[in-house]
């Protein structure tokens, strides 16, 4: 059952894995920043996405509203939700063992995703507003994931900016390189904190708006982008911001070629082993010293 | 004092022992519940509670086990006892497969690679199709009587919880509890720390393997779904935490605990099953991060090998 593989295959193979990339990276980013600076790995962080795609859903078929303009509501809601957990409950773990982190940011998780289930059913939605591909040459470009993607940039691009050049920003950086000495230098880490944990919730819910475009919106449909968070910082190398973009296009692309060469049942188990065989050879990501 | 803790001790495990030609089936079928819970608690606790590394997918263990068995019973024609304890090979192999790279490295690496391991095994099992049945899973022929399969399940229960003991009074024990109090230090004072990680991991992966077995034949019937439930886990993780973690009797008491209050009152609330476990766990971690052993250890000075 060998199937010739072309060519222009193995071109839209690699096209729809970077354009499934740059909304790996953008995603990643926020779980990044969060570890970054509070040494925290929010398992939460895929619960965020999902009430991220459930508001646009909503907003789309309650009120008719264009998904990627509901990222304007999205993105403060999820920066709302996320400020407010870490004022509740994530503040008091932030220098715990990691155990503690893990175990409550996991608390929070099953908790939303069963309540959204409660609210919503266990139902598989859809948000059908592009359809339809472009075609260019022998490739197949599918609209949403080409537009998606452009969104997925602009906002990783914005958020890079953020952090490059407003003072909040830099806040941000300093703290992550250097807790303590940021502490120091009159940086107040606490709210910092709050930010960095909202502005990440943030990125996570518009990563759901523009999922729901592409694919079903489901209570349980983040569970797996925290795994591929995960391995998107970690290809990219802890703490290293840029090195989380070049990840989640690595990522993206593995499962693009992936599932042509072997089956799409199996990305996830690609995904799997690249993990853990980069844990194997190069546990410090792939771009190492560039922070 | 210590005479008679070992007297309650065995009087409890008399009375379990001859229970089943006392009781109904339904009491037996709930106790070798209980069992298995203390069982799959008390194995979590063997890696996250003594090393504070965290296994958010140790299900997998248990649907390793659970399959193992069924292939060997259902298409080997082993006998289920046997082909039960080759759980306790393969699930070990899985763990090192993943142990190996995850433990070598500090940090959170470990709990996210658990975390996926989930998913993987479940698309794994349905491509594997010729196999493992697919989604429809395997169907075994249903069992005659169920005391059998109550030692069964005590013995691993006690196995466990044995060797728990045996660990925490041990020097190993100690090893691996100065991991989880500070890693560096550890490792300075010469402690092979990725190779004793990897020992706890491997030993609190066998359990599960054989007590999957067990569950597989008792059960006559496992597919992905309600073999590899996250469910399991998130259980396995809260029993463990509300008893006491890092503690020999925590998590069979928070196993024994939460499996009579779910029986009795959340079988009721079955839509909200998930969400009453995750407060539980957020409150358990900021409120009681001891559990009720650790507790009553630091009230009543009890000796922290319990």
């Amino acid at each position: 059952m060998s199937i010739q593989i072309t060519g222009s295959m193995l071109l839209q193979g690699v096209v729809s894995g970077i354009l499934a990339g740059g909304l790996y990276a953008m995603v990643a980013l926020g779980m990044a920043l969060i570890f970054g600076v509070m040494r925290v790995i929010n398992i939460a962080h895929g619960t965020l996405l999902m009430l991220g795609a459930y508001s646009t859903f909503w907003l789309f078929s309650l009120y008719g509203m264009n998904p990627f303009l509901s990222i304007l509501i999205s993105f403060p809601l999820l920066f709302l939700v996320g400020a407010i957990l870490q004022r509740l409950f994530v503040y008091q773990v932030v220098n715990a063992p990691e155990l503690s982190s893990l175990l409550l940011t996991f608390g929070i998780s099953i908790f939303i995703s069963n309540m959204a289930m409660v609210a919503w059913t266990a139902d598989y939605r859809s948000v059908e507003f592009l359809t339809g591909s472009f075609l260019l040459g022998p490739i197949a470009l599918s609209k949403p994931r080409l537009v998606v993607f452009g969104f997925a940039l602009t906002i990783t691009e914005l958020a890079f900016l953020f952090l490059n050049l407003t003072k909040i920003g830099k806040a941000i950086r300093a703290t992550s390189q250097q807790r303590d000495l940021a502490q120091v230098c009159g940086i107040n880490v606490r709210r910092i904190d709050l930010i960095t944990f909202g502005l990440a919730s943030g990125l996570a819910g518009a990563g759901g708006s523009l999922l729901s475009v592409m694919f079903s919106v489901f209570p349980e449909m983040g569970q797996i982008y925290v795994f591929k968070s995960f391995l998107v910082i970690v290809l990219g190398g802890a703490g290293n911001y840029p090195g989380a973009f070049f990840g989640g296009l690595i990522l993206g692309l593995a499962e693009g070629l992936a599932s042509l060469f072997l089956s799409a049942q199996l990305s996830e188990v690609i995904a799997y082993i690249l993990l853990v065989l980069i844990l194997l050879v190069r546990p410090t990501g792939l771009f190492r010293g560039r922070v | 004092m210590k005479g008679l803790g070992w007297g309650t001790v065995l009087l409890i495990l008399a009375g379990l022992a001859i229970m089943p030609f006392f009781v109904t089936n339904y009491i037996v079928t709930f106790a070798i519940q209980i069992f298995m819970w203390i069982a799959l608690a008390q194995s979590w606790n063997l890696i996250s509670g003594l090393t504070g590394y965290v296994s958010f997918g140790h299900v997998a263990f248990f649907g390793t086990g659970a399959y193992t068995a069924a292939i060997l019973i259902s298409k080997a024609g082993w006998h289920w006892f046997p082909a039960s304890l080759m759980g306790s090979v393969t699930a070990p192999l899985l763990a090192f497969i993943i142990g190996y790279p995850c433990l070598r490295l500090k940090g959170p690496y470990f709990a996210i690679a658990m975390l996926g391991l989930n998913e993987v095994l479940r698309a794994l099992v349905s491509y594997f199709e010729d196999f493992t049945g697919g989604g429809n899973g395997i169907s075994l022929p249903p069992i005659a009587e169920l005391q059998p399969v109550y030692y069964a399940m005590g013995g691993v229960a006690l196995g466990v919880v044995l060797v728990t003991w045996r660990i925490l009074t041990s020097r190993f024990g100690l090893r691996l509890i100065s991991i989880r109090e500070d890693e560096l230090a550890a490792e300075a004072m010469g402690i092979n720390t990725a190779r004793l990680k990897l020992y706890a991991f491997l030993l609190s992966a066998a359990f599960p393997g054989i007590a999957g077995g067990f569950f597989a034949w008792y059960s006559s019937h496992i597919e992905p779904l309600g073999t590899f439930p996250f469910l399991t886990t998130i259980t396995m993780i809260i029993m463990c935490l509300f008893g006491g973690k890092g503690t020999v009797l925590g998590p069979v008491l928070g196993a024994s605990i939460l499996s009579i209050f779910q029986e009795l009152v959340w079988a009721r609330f079955l839509f909200i099953h998930q969400a009453i476990f995750g407060a539980l766990i957020v409150a358990v971690v900021l409120l009681m991060p001891k559990g009720i052993l650790g507790v009553l250890q630091e009230r009543y000075h009890l000796p922290r090998t319990i």
